[in-house]
């Protein structure tokens, strides 16, 4: 683990800051080689040469030096190599540093003059050692924390300036494992898989992983804002609301990155793909103190095909930008022009359609009423541009673009004017994207603005909040209204028409947060004064039909529990859909700030108050390894799984108790020893 | 439990004492009255008129005889308990936070408020028990406290040492017959002030609240720590129960970081703990305000609390509380 | 002279003729009085008898009402029960007052928290153990998955 000081970039800085000195700058440091015995050098050395030149950078003429150990007959792994040009040295340690060489090595190409510069500073002794670079280490297992034999999940902590990450378990304390300050200048994040955990500063963006928690990658992004992964971690997109001023001597930004506030990155070398400014800098307008306003910057504005092969980003009103992944250059050599295009989303899985055999990307995206022509909702196929379906809406306010998270559904939340333009009203427009033709079904019945919405993950049912009131940033909050609906059921495949269960009135809920499962949704009222509700519903509840429900429906649906945590800002779901917890950030208020555990039925396991608590992410989980088959093997014999963690369970029960017991034991008879002690001395004064 | 409301006092708060014998109650608060009240059922007895600032601390000597008061009228007064007649008037340059009678009522301490120049001192009187005795104007001892004001004070086993809590957090322990500062600990963080207290029945351990949200039970006779208990606000008072083995902590955030929703309302609990084992075994919610103050009954049958609210709540122990180990 | 007293005779007979008509008027008067405030006072016990009886008829229809409107409650409420199929032992339903009734749906809402809570834990065992089931396979893919 490095020191909190050494998390600067400096050291990346000063490794690239050429100096003309000694005339040694035309010398790299080639290692990472394998060892070889003396008769092997010829031929390593020819194959060398190949891998390092290339028409850019050529190595002068017995420009190679491999050294071999004092005893003579093994190489030390690495070589000395003489370009033709500085120039060229430089180009060669950017072009193939960390490129393999084969199988099992990969180069590590540095210039001399850095390796010197680490010599003066005392790091090495006369003895040459390759310098030790993170590269050359065996890749830690990135996924270790997936084999954890109690089978628990990890959550990292961000409050006051350190951050920590912790096994949860459940009722009792967590399990630290590890805490540093100032990992973290903003704030932390997972990557979508759980591989890396990011840590935001002034200076740019940092991965960590690997059961050191050592770092795997920076990407220096100045002043960095946000970050932004693609779905299959191969990507990631940094943004900074400060256009990027890209000093001469960057070592890994160019000319052609300065001014820019994106930056798309290569996630396992740290090379930056493209750049790319803003739109709506220029336009921003000026607020009353002359400076511009912050605008609400749409985030992400690059979005991830599901398939980690596409980024695009829309031009609002012109087209969308799709570039290819990962050389970054626009499909077609140009925009795809959607006239007065509003929004768009790409389908979050690879879309599987009724009679389409090739397996294109999926976008969503609606334009607006224009002069004549009524507003549309559409969906493009990618890379052949096919526009798979339309569909024209009248009065159309504004539209939300809901997919569902196999990509079975996109579910379109129209709010409607009426002809005086006075009522709002909200219809659902739920295109059924797996079936032949891509029929479109309306949800029209419902009279109120729907406020949010939610996919049951992985499912095919959705929860919605609405009001009949305006929602004005009034002191007391709206009443709302929390509505469920399903298919109904019908005979042979398919899925039936989406229907109402139920709706529960006269609540403030306003957020929906599913079990990442499915089957389990907390609606709860977050970021409010007055009230802090958490609903914990299930929607295939084990048990009697709650009355009235209809049977025909493929849900039965059942309130679990009832919470409250004061001041809650924030809910999350355990990636295993068994625990929830709530937060109270110190970035929204400063009242009782701390988190809450919670299992899948709303039941409190504990509840930490701490100060300055910022931020609890749980640790996501890749996609399952086993195939469908293991899975159902599993599922059918859980009997004797079952018997096993109960054993399990009850062994560690009784350990726990016993300790409890004991060390209580022990506690008892100390104090009443100590009583004891004290009486006597007391007596004998 | 069902509690008793006492609503007598129009300000908040400060200090709430019973008789040895558990069956009289006092309170005190800012609005510059004392009141005496029956613990059973609530009835006000009487009121002890007389000082002209905000009280600050009271206690009743082990006969149920004299009552001692200071406040921020710079004056400590002895009163006859029965009659509600002030019998002694004592005068400082400074406010007084804190008295209290030793354990037979012969001695009783004064802890003045460091301000303008005049440093924070523990001052002590010798007290004739007896309503008619005339008393000293002679202080017994003076302790200066040069380093950090004390805030509170108690006396230990045989009124041998002086035990104060500092503003700095730190606990000090005093020769109560010479004054001399045998030791200081620093037994809370740096800089959170110990805001009370109280010693267990045969005062040769105590236990203080802070600031720093701890509550620490410390050794009379060396300061040592025994124990401590992690709450997750900010503590102004914590008392020890007789007969079974817990203390009961009251505090809460001040006034000014609270909001003012409904929801919040009356949900300022006093926390109960095991004495033994740390951990925290229930709370009782009541108070709209924080708890300034809690006491219990000598002979364990309750305790009371007194609210920033202005309320105090006698709360009387039922089956469970008893059932519980 | 004798006229004279004839005269005062009949000035006396005159007086007294007045005296009598006065005393008969007045007694008429307060004959008539009398009967005006008896009839007064019937009239005004007439209508207290009507109010006290429109009370009383006012009362019934509230109780009758209020019986109703129980008796209608304990039937929804007994009909509520019977549909949900809970056995409430050999006892006539018509029988059972409110508060028995209540208590039954007390011991009701008992019952269905205590299914809840009973299903919901079985659920979340099978959850718990499923998803443990699947790690511990995982598990041994894991090293695997670094090879590669």
């Amino acid at each position: 683990y490095d020191s909190a000081d050494d998390l600067e970039f400096d050291d990346l800085r000063e490794q690239h800051n050429v100096r003309l000195e000694e005339g040694l700058d035309g010398f790299v440091v080639v290692d990472g080689l394998p060892l070889v015995a003396p008769d092997a050098k010829a031929k390593l050395q020819k194959f060398l040469t190949g891998k390092l030149s290339t028409p850019a950078f050529k190595i002068k003429e017995d420009g190679f030096f491999m050294p071999f150990n004092k005893a003579g007959d093994k190489s030390e792994g690495f070589a000395f190599v003489e370009y033709q040009t500085p120039q060229q040295a430089i180009a060669a340690c950017k072009a193939v540093h960390g490129t393999p060489i084969d199988r099992r090595h990969t180069f590590g190409v540095n210039k001399i003059t850095d390796i010197d510069r680490y010599g003066r500073e005392g790091k090495i002794n006369e003895e040459y050692e390759p310098p030790k670079l993170d590269e050359f280490h065996e890749k830690e297992h990135l996924r270790w924390w997936l084999g954890d034999s109690n089978s628990r999940d990890q959550f990292v902590l961000y409050r006051g300036d350190g951050v920590g990450v912790y096994w949860n378990k459940k009722r009792d304390n967590p399990e630290q494992i590890i805490d540093r300050q100032h990992w973290t200048e903003k704030f932390v994040q997972w990557s979508p898989l759980g591989t890396y955990l990011a840590t935001i500063h002034i200076r740019g963006m940092q991965l960590w992983g690997g059961q050191s928690w050592s770092r795997q990658t920076r990407f220096p992004h100045p002043y960095v804002d946000l970050v932004d992964f693609s779905p299959n971690e191969n990507y990631l997109c940094t943004w900074s609301f400060r256009p990027i001023e890209v000093a001469e001597d960057d070592p890994i930004l160019s000319q052609d990155d300065d001014g820019k506030n994106y930056i798309i990155w290569d996630l396992s070398t740290g090379r930056p793909l493209r750049s790319f400014a803003m739109y709506d800098l220029a336009t921003a307008p000026e607020g009353p103190d002359g400076q511009p306003v912050k605008k609400q910057v749409p985030w992400p504005a690059f979005k991830w095909s599901a398939d980690d092969k596409y980024v695009a980003r829309m031009k609002e009103g012109e087209g969308i930008h799709v570039y290819e992944l990962p050389s970054m250059k626009a499909m077609d050599k140009k925009m795809v022009s959607i006239e007065g295009v509003m929004d768009f989303e790409w389908a979050p899985a690879t879309p599987q359609r009724d009679g389409v055999k090739a397996y294109e990307q999926l976008f969503c995206f609606w334009t607006p009423e224009i002069g004549s022509n009524p507003a549309k909702v559409g969906l493009m196929s990618i890379p052949s541009k096919e526009i798979v379906r339309t569909r024209n809406l009248f009065n159309v306010t504004d539209a939300k673009l809901h997919w569902q998270s196999q990509a079975a559904y996109v579910c379109v939340k129209v709010d409607r004017h009426s002809k005086s333009k006075k009522s709002l009203a909200t219809n659902l427009e739920i295109f059924r994207v797996r079936e032949k033709g891509v029929p479109v079904e309306v949800v029209d019945s419902i009279k109120d603005t729907v406020i949010n919405f939610a996919w049951e993950p992985k499912g095919d049912r959705f929860v919605l909040i609405t009001t009949a009131e305006v929602v004005m940033t009034t002191a007391v909050p709206p009443k709302t209204s929390v509505s469920f609906f399903c298919p109904e059921k019908i005979k042979g495949a398919g899925v039936g028409n989406f229907k109402h269960i139920r709706t529960v009135e006269k609540k403030n809920n306003n957020a929906i947060f599913w079990s990442p499962k499915g089957r389990f949704v907390v609606v709860a009222t977050v970021m409010s004064q007055q009230s802090y509700d958490l609903d914990f519903w299930d929607m295939d509840y084990e048990g009697d039909r709650q009355e009235g429900d209809n049977k025909d429906l493929t849900a039965n649906l059942v309130l679990m529990n009832t919470a409250d945590h004061y001041g809650v800002t924030d809910v999350e779901w355990d990636p295993t859909g068994r625990y929830v917890t709530t937060g109270a950030s110190v970035w929204k208020h400063t009242m009782e700030n701390g988190y809450q555990l919670f299992d899948f039925k709303g039941e409190m396991l504990r509840e930490e108050h701490i100060d300055k608590f910022k931020q609890l992410l749980w640790r996501p989980r890749p996609a399952t390894q086993l195939s469908k088959d293991e899975q159902k093997k599993i599922r059918k014999n859980l009997r004797d799984y079952s018997k096993d963690f109960e054993e399990q369970d009850r062994i560690e029960e009784d350990k726990e108790k016993g300790a409890i017991v004991d060390e209580r034991r022990r506690l008892l008879s100390e104090w009443m020893a100590y009583l004891q002690r004290e009486r006597e001395e007391v007596r004998e004064e | 439990m069902r509690p008793i409301l006492l609503q007598g006092h129009e300000r908040s708060l400060t200090q709430i004492k019973y008789t040895k014998d558990g069956d009289i109650l006092f309170s005190c608060a800012k609005d510059q009255i004392i009141c005496a009240w029956f613990s059973a059922n609530g009835e006000r007895l009487g009121t002890y008129h007389g000082h002209q600032g905000a009280l600050w601390s009271i206690d009743v000597d082990p006969s149920t005889t004299l009552l001692a008061s200071g406040a921020a009228d710079n004056t400590v007064r002895l009163w006859d308990v029965r009659t509600g007649k002030c019998i002694k008037v004592w005068d400082f340059n400074t406010a007084v936070k804190r008295v209290e009678f030793n354990e037979d009522g012969t001695k009783l301490l004064a802890v003045t408020e460091k301000r303008m120049g005049f440093l924070g001192t523990i001052v002590v009187f010798d007290i004739v028990p007896d309503v008619d005795a005339e008393q000293t104007n002679e202080r017994a001892l003076t302790i200066t406290c040069d380093e950090s004001k004390a805030t509170v004070a108690a006396w230990s086993y045989l009124s041998k040492y002086i035990i104060a809590g500092h503003e700095d957090g730190s606990v000090s322990q005093y020769d109560a017959k010479t004054g001399e500062l045998l030791d200081n600990f620093q037994a809370h963080e740096v800089d959170m002030e110990i805001k009370d207290i109280q010693m267990s029945p045969d005062r040769t351990y105590f236990i203080t609240a802070s600031k720093d949200k701890f509550a620490k039970l410390l050794s009379a006779r060396d300061l040592s720590p025994l124990k401590q208990y992690a709450t997750e606000t900010s503590l102004n008072s914590a008392a020890l129960t007789p007969k079974k083995p817990f203390v009961v902590l009251g505090g809460g955030q001040a006034a000014m970081d609270v909001t003012k929703t409904s929801s919040r309302q009356g949900k300022f609990e006093a926390r109960f703990y095991h004495k033994i084992f740390e951990d925290e075994i229930g709370r009782v919610k009541g108070h709209f305000g924080p708890l300034n103050t809690v006491a219990v009954d000598p002979l364990g049958r309750g305790y009371a609390s007194g609210g920033e609210d202005g309320y105090v709540r006698v709360h009387h122990f039922e089956g469970a509380y008893w059932g519980f180990q | 002279q004798e006229h004279q007293e004839t005269l005062a005779r009949r000035a006396i007979i005159e007086k007294k003729k007045e005296l009598a008509s006065d005393a008969l008027q007045k007694k008429q008067k307060e004959e008539e009085t009398r009967k005006r405030i008896i009839a007064q006072q019937r009239q005004e016990a007439e209508a207290n008898r009507l109010a006290e009886e429109h009370r009383e008829r006012e009362r019934k229809r509230m109780k009758d009402e209020q019986d109703r409107i129980r008796r209608e409650n304990n039937e929804n409420e007994i009909k509520e029960i019977l549909k949900k199929g809970i056995n409430i032992g050999d006892v006539d339903v018509k029988e059972l007052d409110s508060n028995q009734l209540r208590l039954i749906k007390i011991s009701q809402l008992e019952k269905e928290k205590n299914d809840l809570s009973k299903n919901l834990r079985v659920t979340g065992k099978r959850i718990d153990h499923l998803e443990r089931a699947f790690r511990k396979e995982e598990i041994k893919l894991l090293p695997q998955n670094y090879e590669a």
